[in-house]
């Protein structure tokens, strides 16, 4: 084992010293991270919170309160501007990617009912549609949150139901059938508010409307948890993806131009094993990857807030990580006899895998068919396993999956890879 | 232990390719032995063979006694030295050999102590910290042969060391090997400059193509194949019967093969030539080549 060791630190100080080597696999990757992570966050130090142009056109206590909650809302960054035709050209300025128009009577409006304008209308910079999905989820998320505080508040519900039965009273296109229909409805459930406000004063609508919000509340929290809290979230994992790339790249060649130089052939004469030999290689490139990872990781902690918090997870999908990668370098080293043909076949394999994996532009960009086809890319379940412990939440139970695919696949690679080597002459 | 190399009728092919055909010869102990033979002869098959890096096609071979030079024991007293510049560029002479002590299982104290011999063999003391990268080629080369000595072996299987070095650093490194013979180690050395081994070598093999074409003491190579001395004489005064000495003419230079270069110089003396210098050269090995496959040892 101590010949292992000789040979791992060897092999790590020489990628130390290969200044052009420790570029592909710390400061491209590094640079990947940042230059990513700051085009997604908006390029202000307000990571990920999206600018938003407001105007607030209703006035009354409801449209005041929507928009606190959207003040409110670190996902957003509000400004509140009087006239919808500036808010328009801002965003068309790119200084906003919506404007957010409360409509004159929003107050009044019963979204469930009101069969006609809906009472928000949000316009966004076409450029910047991946955004506006989100956006759309916490405007929903934001209205239908405002919405059980209405419905739970029984004035505020009493009012609302008048307010919907005269305006079904005035309506021209309901049917008399109709009118009939919605009158008794709505008086039922008049009455039923009635009955729980005065005819249960244990039950008021001030025990239970807590009850009902604390239930939402909760999962929304865990919802919001769910979420990569910055763009650096996801593109520190993708760094480390591309560092793993970098060092299996790097290994693989190298083991080649050692041959080359004939200080293979020097290690083979050594009164140690051949498995020492090829062993001491496969223990640096693992160490390179953790190292590699680690370091951005801690970066990305120290600097951009990914959480790193649940280590023993993290630690697992780093391992994985590590023997995957290092099984790959092994199976690149022996896919060409020169250092050009390696370098080729080895770069071309890691870029689609990169390119299918999700490394350049994140997965959720991407069409639905070519996210099937980074089932087949192992960056793919890099990424999966990192996220997973960073921001996606997983159980141990779904860390399962993606740790058994790296592990199998890097072991698999590995034997491939150290048979061949084993056999060769010379 | 028995400090001893032996090769026996060994044969190595790479596809069609004959690189070694029945190849024999014994180096003993405190012998320096030279392989001398143009490239693609077949020296550095032979010395692969020889470390275990492949196996021979036939034959065998033996050092220390043992006819498996992959085990442990043997590899422990052989020290070889490639014919590529095998060391890391981007390491120091010293972290260089401080990795292949290790990988020979030195440490400690004692790594140290083979380290500070080894670059003072080398005459590279003083640019211990400094990287190969930035080392002369001889330097490189002098430090390619130390990290093999590092173990002391007992057998050393040096693959053209002196391959790009200056006349002193050759002069250096052929002081060192001489310096390993005296204590007794087998040396078996390759070349393709006749000269080193005309300097170092009590025994030699030309080889070509694959074989031996001829193995004895040098000199006895070149007193049966190394033909008639070779005289020269730059000539002042040439009367009509020089004509019928024989010989070349380079202009007033005259040029002749002869078994008795006195008895020549008489003749030539009696016929009245008049000349103001004269060189004699006696039979060397790329005589006793170029008479054993009529092709020049350099010009391939
Ligand atoms: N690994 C190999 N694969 C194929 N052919 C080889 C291999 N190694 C050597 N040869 C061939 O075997 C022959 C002998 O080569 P070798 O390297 O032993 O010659 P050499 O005497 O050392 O020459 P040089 O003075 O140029 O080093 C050459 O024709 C060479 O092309
Ligand atoms: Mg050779």
């Amino acid at each position: 084992m101590s010949s292992w060791w000789t040979i791992a630190i060897k092999d790590l100080r020489l990628l130390w010293r290969d200044k052009l080597g420790l570029f592909w696999v710390l400061g491209f990757p590094l640079l990947m991270a940042l230059l990513f992570g700051a085009i997604f966050s908006g390029g202000d130090g307000q990571a990920s919170a999206l600018p938003v142009a407001v105007v607030d056109q209703d006035g009354s206590k409801a449209s005041a309160d929507f928009l606190k909650t959207l003040q409110d809302s670190a996902a957003l960054k509000v400004t509140l501007l009087p006239d919808a035709e500036v808010a328009r050209n801002q965003v068309r300025q790119g200084q906003q990617v919506a404007c957010i128009t409360i409509l004159k009577g929003y107050g009044k409006s019963n979204q469930l009912f009101s069969g006609g304008e809906p009472p928000v209308r949000v316009g966004v910079d076409p450029a910047r549609r991946a955004e506006a999905a989100y956006l759309q989820g916490i405007l929903t998320q934001q209205m239908f949150q405002q919405m059980f505080t209405r419905y739970t508040d029984s004035s505020q519900l009493r009012s609302l139901l008048g307010d919907s039965l005269s305006e079904i009273e005035r309506s021209s296109d309901l049917s008399s059938t109709d009118k009939q229909i919605f009158r008794t409805f709505f008086g039922a459930l008049q009455q039923f508010t009635d009955e729980v406000n005065t005819g249960n004063p244990q039950r008021s609508a001030s025990e239970w409307q807590p009850e009902m919000v604390k239930v939402e509340e909760i999962s929304l929290s865990r919802e919001a948890q769910l979420r990569p809290r910055s763009s650096f979230e996801i593109t520190f994992p993708q760094a480390v993806l591309w560092g793993l790339m970098g060092c299996a790249a790097g290994f693989g060649v190298g083991l080649v131009q050692e041959r080359r130089m004939g200080t293979y052939q020097r290690l083979l004469v050594a009164p140690i094993s051949r498995w020492a030999v090829i062993g001491g290689k496969g223990l640096a490139c693992f160490l390179a990857c953790i190292g590699v990872t680690l370091l951005l990781l801690l970066i990305g902690r120290l600097i951009f807030g990914v959480r790193c918090d649940d280590l023993p997870l993290l630690g697992v999908a780093v391992f994985s990580c590590g023997i995957c990668f290092t099984g790959l370098t092994m199976l690149i080293a022996v896919s060409g006899k020169t250092e050009q043909a390696v370098a080729g076949v080895g770069w071309a394999v890691l870029l689609v895998m990169g390119m299918f994996g999700g490394a350049m532009v994140p997965l959720f960009f991407m069409p639905g068919w070519m996210q099937n086809l980074s089932q087949f890319s192992l960056v793919n379940w890099g990424i999966v396993a990192l996220e997973g412990a960073i921001w996606r939440g997983f159980s141990w139970g779904e860390m399962v999956w993606p740790v058994t695919v790296l592990l199998l696949s890097g072991l698999i690679s590995m034997s491939v890879g150290v048979t061949v080597l084993q056999h060769r002459k010379g | 232990m028995v400090r001893r190399i032996e090769v026996r009728e060994l044969r190595k092919s790479f596809g069609a390719q004959t690189a070694v055909a029945g190849v024999s010869f014994e180096v003993s102990a405190g012998e320096i032995f030279g392989l001398l033979g143009p490239n693609g002869a077949g020296k550095s098959t032979t010395m692969h063979i020889l470390v275990g890096l492949f196996p021979a096609d036939g034959g065998s071979v033996a050092l220390v006694g043992q006819h498996d030079p992959t085990q442990a024991e043997v590899r422990r007293q052989i020290g070889w030295v490639p014919q590529a510049l095998a060391i890391y560029d981007e390491l120091t002479a010293e972290q260089n050999l401080q990795f292949f002590g290790r990988l020979y299982g030195l440490n400690g104290r004692r790594l140290q102590d083979r380290i500070n011999w080894a670059l003072d063999f080398a005459g590279l003391n003083d640019r211990r910290r400094s990287l190969v990268a930035h080392f002369s080629g001889g330097m490189k080369r002098r430090l390619n042969l130390v990290a093999a000595l590092l173990h002391q072996p007992q057998i050393l299987l040096l693959d053209e060391p002196t391959v790009g070095v200056d006349p002193q650093s050759r002069n250096f490194i052929f002081q060192n090997i001489e310096q390993l013979r005296a204590g007794g180690c087998a040396i078996l050395y390759t070349t393709h400059y006749m000269e080193e081994v005309e300097r170092l070598c009590a025994r030699a093999a030309v080889m070509d193509r694959g074989r031996v074409l001829a193995m004895d003491r040098v000199a006895e190579l070149c007193r049966q194949h190394g033909g008639e001395t070779a005289l020269e004489v730059e000539v002042t005064h040439r009367p009509e019967e020089v004509a019928a000495l024989g010989g070349q003419w380079q202009e007033d230079r005259l040029i002749m093969a002869v078994a008795d270069p006195v008895a020549k110089l008489q003749e030539l003396a009696r016929a009245g030539v008049q000349y103001k210098s004269l060189k004699v050269r006696p039979p060397d090995l790329e005589a006793v080549f170029l008479n054993l496959t009529g092709r020049s040892l350099r010009d391939e």
